[in-house]
């Protein structure tokens, strides 16, 4: 029987609720290390009902702050900026330095005689960097970002991702009409990887995989069919990852608590962020690191891989002979994906939906997920 | 207290510098526990009489290690000269137990960026924070920038040589010598030339940016580079509260400084709820003063260092030839040290 009710996917009252509570109080990505570069840069990114912009100060530090002015509570800053000496609210000009303290306001003899600027600072969060991502916790005093995934490092990737390169136009965005635990769940769903993706991820051993959860975050790994791995300079579509030696081999997909997953194989290593936007919404966006390379190189091996690919793997697209435009028919796993967490959604809404049983190990997954959020709420 | 504590080992990390190994008998062990970062306050017997001096620990109280501390000769130095030359193995020295405020505090699950600063023998206690923090907080990471005269004179060059390779996601060292030589060794010096000033703190720092957000500063060095140092963290935005300084090499007398004492100014002691009414002689201490005139002073490493003998101004003025132990929130409320206080002023008036 599923633990959390069908409301847990659909009301409103209950989207703010986890977006208070679980969003609210844990650590949650907010991007790659290099998206903020220089002193004065910043981003912004969204923490449940919190806007948190990240700047770098001119001692090279990161500071997280709470985006909205402490003078009315407008919303200080816009998307993303670089090298700004100090961060200014549009609306009357109040002016912080990078450090988040109060400098300046216009007027302030005639119109704040009493007004200690001293005094005034923007809200703190927390922000760091682990494995070369941007993480950032609503509090100013989060637990440490390395106890927080205590245990989790050794289950994941050899990829060192500071070394790896973003390649150009590799990210993609998409927002999905499901909820984001039915995108969680999906991403952790075992028992489907052989069946939804029958003909995408055929290259994995779906039932050699290896998977559990340390503490609230869930780890995966499961190695290649031998076909694809005895023939892997040929197949793999980028150059191979320099750490991802052949006891690595194969893919680990870990889901890191909220709402972030990784996949991080043999020649890729890509971010997967799961931004609730509402009951029914999530915004995903997907972004792809690979090995240095040159472009003559990138061309090289996805050519390879692209025409020994049909010869070795053999495969068409689940329903390959039907409409190009059918998700199912791309030869995309992750069109394939998001097509089943918006037929899981609308079901919810029907009537008749009721779940008659999960899967003993493929779907255990699931059931330990919904109890963590489950866990959360009632704390 | 002082305890003897026998040397075990002396060996020299450079031609100009020992390093004396101490045995602490069981019985000891707990009290000569301390931070990294900390010191010792030794008694010496130098030519039949006594010098008090204090030195930082290099060792690492979270490595299964005898307490360590190494000194560097100075010119002319006494005590410097005499562990340089006449200390033998075996030999007994009277040693208070560590102590000091410069010293980090390390947390095994902590995940922070450490910047460390020294100069000269001001690598002492760095030595001892970053061993720490590399085998205690497994997670953090450290920056050292580390000035040096010429390529001889790096004390303990080796060591980190062998550290940075050992941990090479995690300890990052910068060299940086005032005055290279060009003879000393096979190949000429390619690496950072120059003191580090306020211009070489901010390279630094660029040059570093660091991963775990968390950060703490350490620098240790002679009084001018700290002050520099903290002058240019500052002009970053770095938090006052997260810069921790120890100034080596101490007395003012090293820095050919003097002190323009007053001649017999007169001094009235409040202390145990009587006063007394003395005379200072030009260039003794309040303490000396106080000792010579049998009032129950308290003191203990008379190096400026301990704190033992702080108390209050109440009139008159006083110039310390070294302070290591108040800082600047201490002397605005009026603190002195009075094993280091030569009076300015014809008339002081102090309280314990």
């Amino acid at each position: 029987m599923p633990i959390l009710p069908v409301e847990a996917y659909t009301s409103q009252e209950w989207f703010d609720k986890e977006q208070e509570i679980i969003f609210g109080n844990s650590w949650q990505y907010a991007g790659l290390m290099e998206d903020i570069q220089d002193p004065g840069d910043y981003i912004t990114v969204q923490c449940g009902h919190q806007n948190i912009v990240i700047v770098k100060g001119r001692d090279q530090k990161l500071r997280a702050f709470h985006n909205l002015c402490r003078h009315r509570g407008t919303q200080l800053l816009r998307a993303v900026g670089k090298k700004q000496k100090a961060l200014t609210c549009p609306y009357h000009d109040w002016t912080y330095n990078l450090s988040g303290e109060l400098i300046s306001v216009p007027e302030k003899e005639k119109e704040f005689p009493d007004l200690e600027l001293d005094k005034i600072c923007l809200h703190k969060a927390s922000v760091d960097i682990w494995r070369g991502m941007l993480w950032v916790h609503p509090k100013p005093n989060a637990e440490p970002i390395t106890e927080w995934f205590k245990g989790c490092r050794e289950q994941m990737g050899p990829h060192d991702p500071t070394r790896l390169i973003e390649y150009p136009d590799s990210s993609y965005e998409k927002v999905i009409n499901a909820n984001w635990k039915i995108v969680a769940e999906n991403f952790m769903d075992v028992y489907h990887l052989a069946h939804l993706h029958s003909n995408t991820l055929q290259m994995y051993d779906h039932a050699n995989a290896k998977f559990g959860f340390i503490g609230d975050h869930y780890m995966f790994w499961e190695p290649h069919v031998p076909k694809y791995k005895d023939n892997l300079d040929q197949l793999m579509p980028f150059k191979r990852i320099k750490e991802m030696t052949d006891e690595y081999l194969g893919a680990f997909v870990p889901w890191l608590f909220p709402n972030f997953g990784l996949s991080e194989t043999e020649s890729s290593w890509s971010t997967f962020h799961a931004i609730p936007l509402g009951p029914d919404k999530t915004k995903v966006v997907v972004r792809t690191k690979l090995e240095p390379m040159t472009n003559w190189e990138y061309q090289k091996q996805s050519m390879k891989s692209y025409n020994s690919w049909h010869g070795i793997m053999g495969s068409d697209t689940k329903y390959g002979n039907q409409d190009p435009d059918d998700p199912m028919a791309t030869g995309d796993f992750m069109a394939e994906d998001v097509y089943a967490c918006e037929q899981q959604q609308k079901s919810l809404k029907n009537p008749l939906f009721n779940v008659t049983m999960t899967a003993k190990y493929g779907e255990s997954t699931i059931r330990t997920f919904q109890g963590i959020i489950k866990k959360w709420m009632e704390q | 207290m002082f305890h003897k504590l026998k040397i075990s080992n002396l060996r020299q990390p450079i031609a100009d510098a020992t390093t004396v190994t101490f045995d602490v008998p069981n019985r000891l062990y707990d009290a000569f526990n301390y931070y990294p970062g900390q010191h010792l306050i030794i008694k010496f017997q130098v030519n039949g009489k006594e010098a008090r001096r204090s030195y930082s620990l290099n060792s690492s109280p979270f490595r299964d290690e005898p307490l360590e501390i190494t000194v560097k000769k100075v010119k002319g130095g006494l005590v410097s000269n005499y562990v340089n030359g006449q200390l033998k193995i075996g030999d007994e020295l009277e040693v208070m137990v560590p102590q000091g405020r410069f010293y980090a505090d390390i947390k095994k699950e902590e995940y922070k960026t450490y910047y460390l600063f020294a100069a000269g023998s001001g690598i002492t206690p760095i030595l001892s924070i970053l061993k720490s923090v590399l085998y205690e907080a497994v997670e953090s990471r450290i920056h050292l920038l580390y000035g040096n005269t010429h390529q001889d004179s790096i004390i303990f060059k080796e060591e980190l040589d062998a550290l940075e390779q050992a941990f090479p996601n995690r300890l990052q060292v910068v060299h940086t010598l005032s005055n290279p030589k060009v003879w000393s060794t096979w190949e000429q010096w390619k690496g950072r030339k120059g003191r580090i000033d306020e211009a070489a703190v901010e390279w630094f720092i660029n040059q570093h940016p660091p991963i775990a957000q968390t950060t703490s500063y350490f620098i240790c060095g002679p009084g001018a580079m700290n002050t520099g140092i903290r002058k240019a963290l500052m002009g970053l935005d770095v938090p006052r509260e997260l810069i921790h300084i120890e100034q080596f090499g101490g007395t003012k007398a090293d820095d050919n400084h003097t002190i323009d004492s007053v001649d017999n100014a007169s001094l009235e002691v409040h202390i145990n709820g009587q006063t007394h009414s003395l005379k200072i002689p030009k260039g003794k201490t309040i303490l000396q003063v106080m000792k010579d005139a049998n009032t129950q002073a308290p003191y203990s490493c008379e190096s400026g260092v301990c704190g033992t003998c702080a108390c209050t101004l109440v009139s008159g003025t006083v110039e310390m030839k070294s302070n290591m132990a108040l800082e600047d929130k201490d002397l605005k409320k009026g603190l002195i040290l009075s094993c280091q206080s030569l009076a300015t002023s014809e008339s002081i008036v102090i309280r314990f």
